[in-house]
Parts: C-alpha cells; structure tokens; sequence
C-alpha cells in the first residue's frame, strides 16, 4: 500500500504446452526460488514483479496470469490472450512436440489478443542438457543485456553459462536446437530467448526483453488509443483515491 | 401498438370468428420463417411477446425455434425486433413466477435455450449493440438465474465473452450499468475461472469507478451491488487476491471508509472517520466494505505491512467510532485470531454520546491505547457503560467480541504474561503493596452487592471479566502462579463504579479510595477474594425471598466464579492449595448436596471443581486428598458423576458454539411464561463461552475418573491404575487410547511444568549471574582506576624524591662550600658562629 513506485504496469501471460515449465518460470521470476514438482496449474494463477529497464530508466511492474498447458483449459486461457501487452510462448528444448506444438499456440495469440501484443519464444529448462549441444558450436547461448529493442527477433548473442553442476539427476538429450528455435522466432517475428526456470538462467531476461519492447512500442504510440488494458501508466501523485484514477491508460 | 392491431386484423379473418389462441399462436409462429417480410416478422414477435405473458405454454412449445431464428437472424439487424425478441424469450423462460407449472415450463425453455452454447455466445455478442443491451442483459440474468453453470462453461469458450462484460459496466446510462452489475454478481458466483478473466480485464477498475461515482459508501443500492460484486471477485480467490493487491485499489478501501490510508503509528485516526452520520444504506455498504478488508486480512501468505491499515481501520472503527453496533461487531469478528497488532501501543480517542442530543452531539474522551479501550468495552460495554444495564443481544455480542479479541491477543504466552504480571504487586517485604487496580481487576473482585437488589450491569461486567481473566490463565502455569500474587486494592461498591466516568486502564480509578481501608487483619489475595465472592453468591441464590429472575443473576455470578476457579485450578496444585486454604471446599460441598429438580448448571460445576481440587491437591497442607476423599464417598461418586452428567445435558451448555455464546433471553424453555412485551429490543444473555465449554469436554472425563482414585494413587491417568480398569472393564478401546493419550499429554504436561520452572529459576540465576559479572566488571574498572591513579601518584613521588634527591645533593654542595667558606673565614680570622654548623643538618628542609 505503499506510494507507487512504478511507471508502466504491463499485462503478460505465460502460455505453451503442459509441464514446460511455465509456473516453474513465473515462480523464478517473482521469488527466485526455483518450483520443483508443481501440481498443474488450474485455469491461471496470478503473480508479479517490479523490474527496472536501465536504458530508459523505467519501472516496470509486471502482472503476470500464468495460463494452464492443458487442452481442457484452453477455452478460459484464451480468454486471457486478449487485454495483455506480452506473450511467453514457452516450450522445452528437450520435447520436440512442445515445440512443434507452439505453432498452434502461437495461432491462438494471434488470432484472440491484441494485435500489437509483444511475444517472446522461451525454451525453457536448458539446464537438463547444457553440456554439448548439438549445434556444437557453442553452448547455449544468452541473450544479452545491451539494448536490442528495434529488431524483435534477433538478440544478440553471446556465450556463456558453463557453471553448470556436474552431476545431473536426469539428463535429457536437447530436441530442440537453438538455431531451429531462432529461426523460426525470426520467421514469425518473435523475440526469443533461451532459459532455465531451475538455474534461473535468463529468465528474468526474457521478461526484461519483452518489455523493452514494449515500451519501445509504447514510444511508438502503439498503444494509444484507450483500448489495451495490457499497459498502464502511472499517474503523477497517483491520485489513489479518486477512482478514475485507473482508467486513462498510458500515453507515450 | 399498430402492428399489434393490423396483424390481430388480419389474424381475425375475414368472417370475424373468434380463434383460440392454440391457431392464433401456430399462425404467428409461421410468420417467423425468415421468408416473411421483416416487417412482418417484427409484427408476428410483437404480438407473440403479447401472449407470452397469459399463453406461455402455446407460445413456448410453438413459436421458441422460430423466436431463436428471429434473436439470430434479425436481433442485429433491426433494434425493434431485437428487443421485442429477447423479451419474448426472457418471459419464456422466467421462472420468478411461482404459479403451478410455469416454473417448470420455464426451466424447460431455458432447457432449450441453452442446450447448445450457440444462443448464450450469440448474447454475448450481442452484447456489444448498445440498443438491446438492456434486454440481452435482462435475458441472460434470467438464463443464469435458472442454468448458472451451463450459462458460466458457456461464458469461458464465448468469444466475446469477457470484454463484453467490461464494456457494459462502462455504460454510462445508469440502467444498464446497474442490470449489468445484477448479471455479474450471477456470473461470477462459485466460479474461480471466470472471477479471475473478469479480474485479468479490469473489472475490479470498472467496479470501483461505479462505487465512486455513486458515491461510496453513502452511494446507496447501486454502489451495494458494486460492492458485492467486488467481493465475490475476492472471496475463496487466493489469485485474485493477490492480483487485487497490486492494483492501486485497497488504499481506495480505506478512502472510502474516510479512513486515512497511511497512519502513523503514533498519530490517532482523524475524528471524521470516528463521527460519522449513519443510515442504513450507508451501514449496509460499509459492511460489505468491512467484509472485503477483513477477507483480505485474513487471508494467509500475505505481509503483514500490507494489511496493516486494514487491521488498524477495523480496530478504530470498533472501539472509537460512533458506528453502528452491528458493524463493530462485524469489524471485531474479522480482526484474525492470530492477530500480531501492537494493540498497546495504538492511542484511540473513544468518544462517547452526549446525553439528550439524539447522538447529534459527542464528548472525547482522553487518549486510551486500543488494548484498554478493547477492555473497556469488554466489561463495560459500548460508550462506556451505557445503556449497559438492558443487555440487548447486540450489545452482548459486541461485547463478547471483543473478549474473543482480547483473548486471541493473549494468545501468545508472552503477552498475558505481561499482563498477568502488571497486575502483581511490587515485591516489597517491609509493607506488601497491594495490586494497581486495573478495570478488569476491579470487576472481577468486586464483590457482588448483597445489600440491595442487583445491577444487572455489574453482574455482566464481573461476569466477563472472569471470561477474560480465564483466558489469561487458562493452560499458562507461569500466568497462573503470577496470578496467585495478585491482591487487588480496595475496592469501591460496583454501582457507582458503572456511572462513573472512563477510567484508563492503566490509572487509578477516578476516586481513589477516602476512606483509609479499615484494615481488615490482611490484604487478601484475588484467590482468597473469589472464593469469598462465591460463596457470598451460592448463599445469595438459595435465598428464599429472591424472585426467580434475581436468582437466575446470582446463578450467574457463581458460574463466572465457578468456570474461572475451574480453569485456574486445573494442574495447577498450589493454586488448589490456596484455594483449599481459603475454604473453598465447604463452599462447594453445600450447593452438591442441595440437590434441586430446577438446576443442574450449579451443582454440576461445582462437583467438576471438586473433581479439579481432589485431582491437583498435591501440596503438603492441611487439607490433603485423604481430607477430601470421605469427602467424596459421602457425597458418593455415581452423584457427583450425574450432576456432571445433567450439567452437559442443560441447554445453556450445549446450545454455546464456536461463533455464538449468547443466548436470547427468556431462553425458549421459559418462553411460554414469559411473554415478551412487544416492541422490545431482543434482551441476550451469556453463560459459557466455547473455550471452557472446550475446556470442560476435553477435561470432564479426567475429573471422572479423578474421583474413585484412592488419595495416596497417583493422578488418575496413572498407569497401574489405568491398566487395572482397562482389565477389569475391558474398556473399549477408544477410550482406552484416550485415556493413554490424556495420560502422555499429562505426563508431558508435567514435564514442560517442570522445565518451565527450571527455566525460570535458572532465568533468576542467570540474571543474578548477570548481576555478579557486572559486578565484578564493576570492580575491575575500579580496581583500574586505582592502578592507574596509584601509578600517577607514584610517578609523582618518585618525581618528588628526585628532586629531593637533587635537593640533598645541592644542599650537600651548598653545606660544603659554606664549610669551606667558614674555613676559609675562619683563616681570614673572622667570626663563625661555631654551634651553627652543628644545625646545618636539620635545617636541611628550611633551605
């Protein structure tokens, strides 16, 4: 209940197949812990997070709805693709079909949110086979945190990540590599990122980048028009208590 | 109305016949087909909508196919239609009506309506045409009313569905706004799913707008529903709850109330929140508000920092607001039972009426911390005692919760320690002090007024204060051996204590006492005072001359007295001894022999406190259990067991629960007799409250068996003894695993008891300990000091002696040379003084 101290409240939900980990990210996220074995998640639950966009000095809260992957829900998840300012298309690099399967889910943001609805391609849980990959040229790589907004798809890319621990419970062959994902989040004009929910590795990144983009949009004067409740804007003085307070949406 | 006539023209024929409305019907729903003119069709469903109403059955079975067509067809197409339609329907399928058969024909059409989701997403749709709102509104509120579930899994895969339902909130005429909050309320009711997509789309933001537009809380029907609405988007939704926190609403919770949102702990809530002018509207939104905080207070996992203000709101709107009763009670009931809020150190300014001024007019009154104003209120009962003495119902339930507040705040050992402890005298040896006399001290040991007829208020102030006091003691060994220090100071005659004005809880009474106490031989403990007030009270009851509502007081009296002692005494053998020691056993043999058809609630108690005292009477002392067991057998163990028995089985007992411990007053029983005069508030009255009626079902079987154990056997969950009865009456096995149970709780009571008492005797040594070594730090630094001075004084001695030194060593020059120098005077042939060289020596130091 404290002042506000946020400039932007951005709308994302977290959408992709069963058990690919997308509570596991939105947990990372919100309290660096890392979910081991979730029940699935029923409908969608809620949860958020304040991060800071260095370049422009921004304060972002995030109000993340982390959707349910099964096929009995996707009725009522749909109904959150509309009215969010991000997407996390999220799969898992070592199932395929989580992969391919991202083409239909992809299809429902498109067809169900807003046009203008920035989404980021996650593969989630690099950590179960971050030795070789069968790129072979580098280890998974990360996206960086230079600024990289206008071109959505490509990040740039920079190696990293071999702090690994040795001994892996239960390593999975990787099915997914990472320049099939990169191309066809280039193909389809999604941003994309590589990361694991257990390490923690970029997933606040992906968040981050998706962001970045929107509030590039929003200098844009994208989201002008008072339509999109996925992107808010504080109030000088946050006149709290005048209820009105909350409609005027952001202005760049 | 000329479409009506034309077609009724037309229908009529040309020969002018009378038709039955079965053709009339079949006709029009012909016109219906989509070949037929639009002109037409709107004619056909206007005078359909015009038999809806007396034909239902007919219209129903022939013309609802058609009807649908038409909603599909033409409802986008032409306003008029469109309305008429959804109205036509929306009487189909109304089943508010409850006249034989048309309930069930209208489930049956909404049956039809709703069999696939075709109908309920196409109104959802439709909702987006602003011009059939209101009717697509109505039809679906009536659709929820009679399918809600099929109509809410529709909802979830309607397209249209959730930002539909946001635009018509936003309506800015107030018709369709209010409909449209009436059609939420059905739609999100028992659904997680959808409370949460109406939340992810703003609902909350749309809702609260309405609620400020109309005016907040005095914002009357329409805020109401915006307020319920609101709620029903919270309750039992952890996910909404969360998200509702992060929005820029709860501080507008708050606002409404006019309760500043952020309150220094320090500063006291501004007398405009406190005095408010209340009607029933106004009541009846602020209790929704209310609820919606103390949902959010509630609920687990969530700061405690956050909900702060919360908490604080509902603290202030209790105990220094002039709202009304029921909403305190209301805000008293959500505080948490775990509530962790420095209620000591909250100052609250409690106001009270001024007389005659139709509560226009109020007095403040001095700063009191939210814990003695909590008190108060407990034992004296709203605005400081008035109105108290005619103990509505309300006023009792207000009062009763907030000794369920206090008694959730001494949850914690610490605190009632701390309380317990403020209570004792200071330990002074050379003249004992008496006790600071504190409200809740005063009213539980003011002795009840045998002299004239009783105040029914002071019955039900000493009354919860032993409720309140049992609470501190119950089940804590150290509160109870604090509370055995206790001796209250003097204390003044209750009737004029209850007109007196508000007394902090932490002064003295307003008057301190004139009189110098005529010294009775010995300052008396609280103990010692009880058990004299409770055999004051037994003798009072069996009073002849009293009329039957006097004794029911006096029975009153003794209960209080009676349950305290119980839980007070209970493992707690020095505290029996004390007991013992001021009488208390005759005072309890008497009413257990008295047996009398009409009461069970009096002997029963007392043969459960007998049972308490014969169990824990483990002190050396004079009366020991071989004093008490004759006792027993006199009396004969299968009585003592029945009055227990009977005792469980009055209603006064068993109709107490968790949430409600007052009782209408006359009870039912009486009823018959004693009619209540019409137009009189609701009189209620208190008995037990449920954490003895708790206390004495885990216990009363313990007790039981307490009484045909030999005196010099050990408790009576012993295990010899235990193992012999389980043999000897093969007793079932539940009871032998909770025998065993009972037996291992007591034996771990026992040792905790005794750690306890380690704890604190090495706490004491510890503390000594303390004392020495800061002592002793004490003494080294002198002993530092010292050294070092001795050092300083010895350079300075040594500086003194070199210079002496030095000295002698001059003077030895000086008394050379002059020897010399006389010498050489001498040679010279002048005058020496001979005997001068001799002083030479001891004139040293006057050189």
């Amino acid at each position: 209940m404290a002042g506000i101290t946020w400039h932007y409240v951005f709308k994302f939900i977290i959408t992709g197949d069963p058990a690919v980990g997308k509570s596991s990210l939105l947990v990372r996220l919100t309290d660096q812990r890392f979910l081991a074995n979730p029940d699935p998640t029923l409908g969608v639950e809620f949860g958020s997070k304040l991060i800071t966009i260095p370049e422009d000095n921004k304060v972002v809260k995030l109000q993340c709805w982390d959707t349910a992957g099964q096929e009995t829900f996707r009725a009522i998840t749909r109904s959150y693709y509309r009215g969010a300012a991000g997407c996390l298309l999220v799969y898992d690099v070592t199932s395929r079909d989580s992969f391919e399967h991202l083409r239909t889910w992809l299809a429902d943001v498109r067809k169900h949110a807003d046009p203008h609805v920035s989404c980021i391609l996650v593969g989630n849980k690099v950590d179960l086979c971050d030795e070789p990959t069968p790129s072979g040229a580098s280890a998974p790589p990360t996206s960086s945190n230079s600024p990289n907004t206008s071109s959505s798809a490509s990040s740039i890319i920079k190696s990293s990540k071999s702090s690994a621990s040795p001994s892996k419970v239960k390593r999975r062959s990787r099915e997914v590599s990472y320049e099939e994902a990169e191309l066809w989040a280039k193909q389809e004009g999604l941003l994309f990122v590589e990361a694991s929910a257990k390490s923690g590795l970029n997933v606040e990144q992906a968040f981050v980048d998706a962001s970045r983009d929107i509030l590039e949009k929003i200098k844009k004067g994208v989201f002008d028009d008072d339509r999109s409740p996925g992107v808010k804007q504080s109030l000088p003085n946050s006149a709290l208590v005048d209820g009105s307070a909350v409609k005027s949406t952001c202005c760049a | 109305m000329e479409f009506f006539s034309q077609t009724y023209v037309a229908l009529r024929g040309p020969t002018g016949a009378p038709q039955t409305p079965t053709e009339i019907i079949s006709k029009l729903s012909d016109r219906l087909s989509p070949a037929t003119l639009l002109a037409d069709r709107r004619a056909a469903v206007l005078s359909l909508k015009g038999l809806a109403r007396d034909c239902r059955q007919e219209v129903g079975e022939m013309a609802l196919p058609g009807l649908l067509d038409v909603l599909f067809n033409d409802a986008e197409v032409d306003a008029e239609i469109g309305k008429a339609v959804l109205e036509t329907l929306d009487t189909l399928c109304d089943t508010e009506d409850v006249t034989s058969g048309s309930r069930e024909s209208g489930f049956k059409y909404t049956d039809k309506v709703v069999a696939s989701d075709k109908t309920t997403h196409f109104l959802f749709a439709l909702l987006a045409d602003s011009y059939v709102r209101l009717p697509t509104l109505q039809f679906l509120t009536t659709l929820l009313h009679n399918r809600r579930q099929v109509i809410q899994s529709y909802f979830l895969t309607a397209p249209a569905g959730p930002g539909s339902i946001i635009a018509v909130l936003e309506d800015k005429r107030d018709v369709i706004r209010n409909e449209a909050i009436t059609m939420v309320q059905a739609l999100i009711s028992q659904s997680p799913d959808i409370q949460k997509v109406l939340a992810f789309e703003g609902a909350f933001e749309k809702l609260f707008n309405i609620i400020t537009q109309e005016g907040g809380v005095d914002g009357g029907l329409v805020a109401q529903s915006a307020l319920t609405c609101v709620d029903g988007l919270l309750r039992f939704n952890n996910s909404n709850q969360s998200y509702f926190r992060e929005t820029s609403l709860p501080p507008v919770l708050c606002a409404l109330l006019q309760f500043p949102v952020s309150l220094d702990i320090q500063t006291t809530a501004p007398q405009e929140f406190a005095l408010q002018f209340w009607d029933t509207d106004k009541q009846a939104n602020t209790s929704l508000i209310v609820g919606i905080m103390g949902m959010l207070v509630g609920s687990k996992g969530h700061g405690v920092q956050e909900t702060l203000p919360y908490t604080r709101c509902l603290i202030e709107m209790a105990l220094a607001s002039n709202a009304p009763t029921a909403l305190k009670i209301q805000a008293l009931r959500l505080l948490p039972t775990n509530i962790n809020f420095p209620l000591s150190e909250i100052s609250l300014t409690p106001y009270v009426p001024v007389p005659d001024t139709n509560g226009e007019e109020w007095d403040r009154l001095e700063l009191a911390s939210a814990l003695d104003a909590l008190i108060e209120l407990a034992i004296h009962g709203e605005y400081n005692g008035l109105d108290a003495g005619k103990r509505t119902k309300e006023s009792l339930e207000l009062r009763t919760a907030a000794a369920s507040v206090f008694e959730n705040f001494v949850r914690k050992d610490e605190i009632r320690q701390a309380i317990v402890q403020s209570m004792v005298p200071p330990e002074d040896p050379d003249s004992p002090q008496r006790s600071r006399t504190t409200p809740l001290l005063h009213a539980l040991a003011s002795p009840p007024n045998t002299a004239s007829a009783l105040e029914p208020a002071d019955v039900i102030s000493t009354h919860i204060a032993t409720l309140m006091f049992s609470h501190l003691l119950r089940s804590s060994p150290r509160a109870k051996a604090s509370a055995r220090l206790i001796i209250p100071g003097p204390l003044q005659p209750t009737h004029d204590q209850a007109s007196n004005f508000f007394v902090p809880a932490d002064g003295t009474p307003a008057e301190p006492a004139q009189e110098e106490p005529e010294d009775e031989d010995e300052p008396q403990t609280l103990l010692q005072i009880l058990t004299e007030n409770l055999s004051l009270a037994l003798l009072s009851r069996s009073r002849t001359n009293a009329s039957d509502r006097e004794a029911r007081e006096w029975d009153r009296y003794v209960v209080g007295y009676l349950c305290l002692l119980s839980q007070w005494l209970w493992e707690d053998p020095k505290s029996v001894k004390d007991f013992l020691d001021a009488g208390g056993l005759g005072v309890l043999v008497e009413p257990i022999n008295q047996t009398s058809e009409v009461d069970s609630v009096v002997p029963g108690l007392c043969s459960f406190l007998l049972g308490i005292c014969y169990e824990y009477n483990r002190q050396p002392g004079e009366i020991t259990r071989a004093t008490i067991h004759p006792i027993i057998n006199r009396l004969s163990v299968d009585m003592l067991i029945g009055q227990m028995a009977r005792f469980r089985e009055d209603e006064r007992f068993k109709s107490v629960g968790p949430d409600s411990i007052v009782l209408s007053f006359p009870p039912p029983s009486l009823q018959p007799s004693v009619k209540p005069a019409v137009g009189t508030l609701d009189e209620g009255e208190i008995w037990f409250d449920w954490a003895f009626v708790d206390f004495w079902k885990s216990n009363y079987y313990t007790v039981q068996r307490g009484f045909s154990t030999d005196p010099d056997q050990l408790s009576s969950s012993a295990g010899m003894h235990l193992s012999e009865e389980l043999n000897g009456h093969h007793a079932d096995l539940l009871s032998g695993q909770s025998a065993e149970a009972t037996m291992l709780i007591a034996s771990l009571r026992d040792v905790i008891r005794q750690q306890t008492g380690e704890i604190e005797s090495l706490q004491k040594r510890l503390n000594e300990v303390n004392n020495v070594e800061s002592q002793v730090a004490e003494l080294q630094k002198q002993v530092e000091s010292l050294h070092s001075q001795l050092a300083s004084s010895e350079t300075k001695r040594k500086d003194v002696e070199k210079e002496q030194e030095d000295l002698l060593v001059l003077l030895d020059e000086v008394t050379s040379k002059r020897r010399k120098d006389k010498a050489r005077l001498r040679e010279a042939g002048l005058e020496v003084s001979e005997d001068e060289a001799d002083d030479d020596d001891d004139d040293d130091d006057e050189e």
